[in-house]
């Protein structure tokens, strides 16, 4: 297969920042010899070359498919990137110090697209809960962080594929869900213009944006996928808001019945 | 210069929701438009001859220019050499806005700039910086001036 050149080069040469550099000793395939490079990382492409004053690129390491490993503490300072698949290779490198091992390791493991791609999905969903709660004037950012915190264990490693991405989905919204009933009908009672249609309907209006997917209630069916389940879901809310609406009343009235003034 | 072909060609088979046979010329002159089996993949463009497993090439779609060229084709343009453009002629205007769109949003580079942006907006809207519940706040590659860093990096040693 071709790989253009020039393009990876002109990258690596043009404006856009580098994300770290620095001299690694890679072992070498045959003999087990480690060789000292000069390593660029750049996205999600590792260059490496003899020095870093030298006009030619030894070579380029794509960083898609691979985990980073520290290895054994062996007072050699090593780690691995092993590209999983059969027949795909294992690059060996060893660093001058701790210090330099561990930040190679730290800026390799958020090296890859598909890592950025998944933050970037994730912080887009907080940045858009962030927006909402400024705009129904309600600050509660204490509440979505700390159920951040408790549904992010595993985002720091790299995770592949596309059930890493309903994963993180689904744990973002465990937290959040508890208060998804109240939600809707609090940010109608606001009259917020920005996000609800002007209705008198105190339930999730249906041509109005929907609530983030954090919003949704943790149910046994996929909201995004049976909406008339979700509609069932909320319509029984509203037959109980409807229930307790009518017995408060009653009891009201039963309390008119009785005199207002106690005449003793 | 050397790289890791097998480790390619393993990501080139990954499922991808941009994949389609278009026409696509090279930039050289003298290329004429031969159909291929299109494929985006994180930030590289696989093309396929049609029915064979392994692609023919992959280019980096990153500091290049996407562009539409008439009704149902568009360019990809390497920055430093605009007229050398990559050709490809799609079936239906729509499948190239869709290409367009698609290879636009996929460069790491884009990416990036919005990670920044949320980074930013959030850190303003709540006071938090939502990368320290991550560990990351501190990778270079996350920080905020980066966007804005517009010195030319010394190139003479390249």
């Amino acid at each position: 297969m071709k790989l253009h050149e020039k393009m990876l080069t002109h990258y690596l040469s043009c404006t856009s920042p580098v994300d770290k550099e620095g001299y690694l000793y890679k072992k070498k395939e045959r003999n087990a010899t480690y060789q000292r490079r000069w390593f660029v990382l750049k996205a999600n492409l590792l260059f490496y070359q003899d020095r870093p004053a030298d006009r030619h690129l030894l070579g380029v390491i794509v960083l898609e498919g691979c985990a980073v490993r520290r290895s054994e503490p062996d007072g050699q300072f090593t780690f691995s990137l092993v590209f999983e698949g059969p027949g795909l290779k294992t690059y060996r490198f060893a660093a001058g110090d701790g210090q330099t091992q561990e930040s190679w390791v730290k800026a390799l493991l958020s090296a890859s697209h598909c890592y950025l791609s998944l933050l970037v999905r994730d912080l887009g969903r907080q940045y858009e809960e962030a927006k909402q709660q400024q705009g129904s004037g309600e600050s509660r950012p204490s509440s979505s962080v700390s159920a951040l915190k408790q549904s992010t264990p595993n985002f720091l490693f790299p995770v592949q594929g596309p059930t890493a991405v309903v994963r993180v989905g689904r744990s973002f919204s465990a937290g959040t869900a508890l208060q998804a009933p109240s939600i809707p009908t609090k940010v109608v009672a606001k009259k917020s213009p920005k996000l609800w249609p002007r209705r008198n309907a105190h339930v999730t209006p249906l041509n109005g944006p929907a609530p983030l997917y954090g919003e949704w209630p943790l149910v046994d069916f996929d909201p995004l996928q049976d909406f008339s389940k979700l509609h069932d879901y909320y319509g029984q809310e509203v037959k109980k808001a409807r229930e307790e609406w009518l017995r408060s009343r009653r009891a009201e009235e039963e309390h008119s019945d009785g005199d207002l003034i106690d005449l003793g | 210069m050397r790289f890791n072909e097998k480790e390619l060609v393993s990501l080139s088979r990954q499922p991808s929701e941009m994949a389609a046979e278009l026409g696509m010329r090279g930039p050289k002159k003298g290329d004429v438009v031969k159909k291929r089996l299109v494929k985006l993949v994180v930030n590289f463009l696989f093309y396929f001859r049609t029915d064979e497993e392994e692609p023919i090439g992959a280019l980096l779609l990153e500091q290049c220019r996407v562009e539409r060229e008439d009704r149902q084709s568009f360019s990809i343009a390497f920055l430093d050499e605009a007229e050398r453009k990559y050709l490809f002629e799609c079936d239906s205007e729509e499948q190239c806005r869709e290409w367009v769109d698609s290879i636009m949003k996929a460069s790491y580079e884009f990416m990036r700039k919005n990670l920044i942006f949320y980074r930013t907006e959030i850190h303003r809207l709540t006071g938090k910086d939502p990368l320290e519940q991550y560990g990351i706040s501190d990778e270079t590659r996350f920080q905020v001036n980066n966007g804005l860093r517009l010195m030319p990096r010394d190139t003479s040693s390249l």
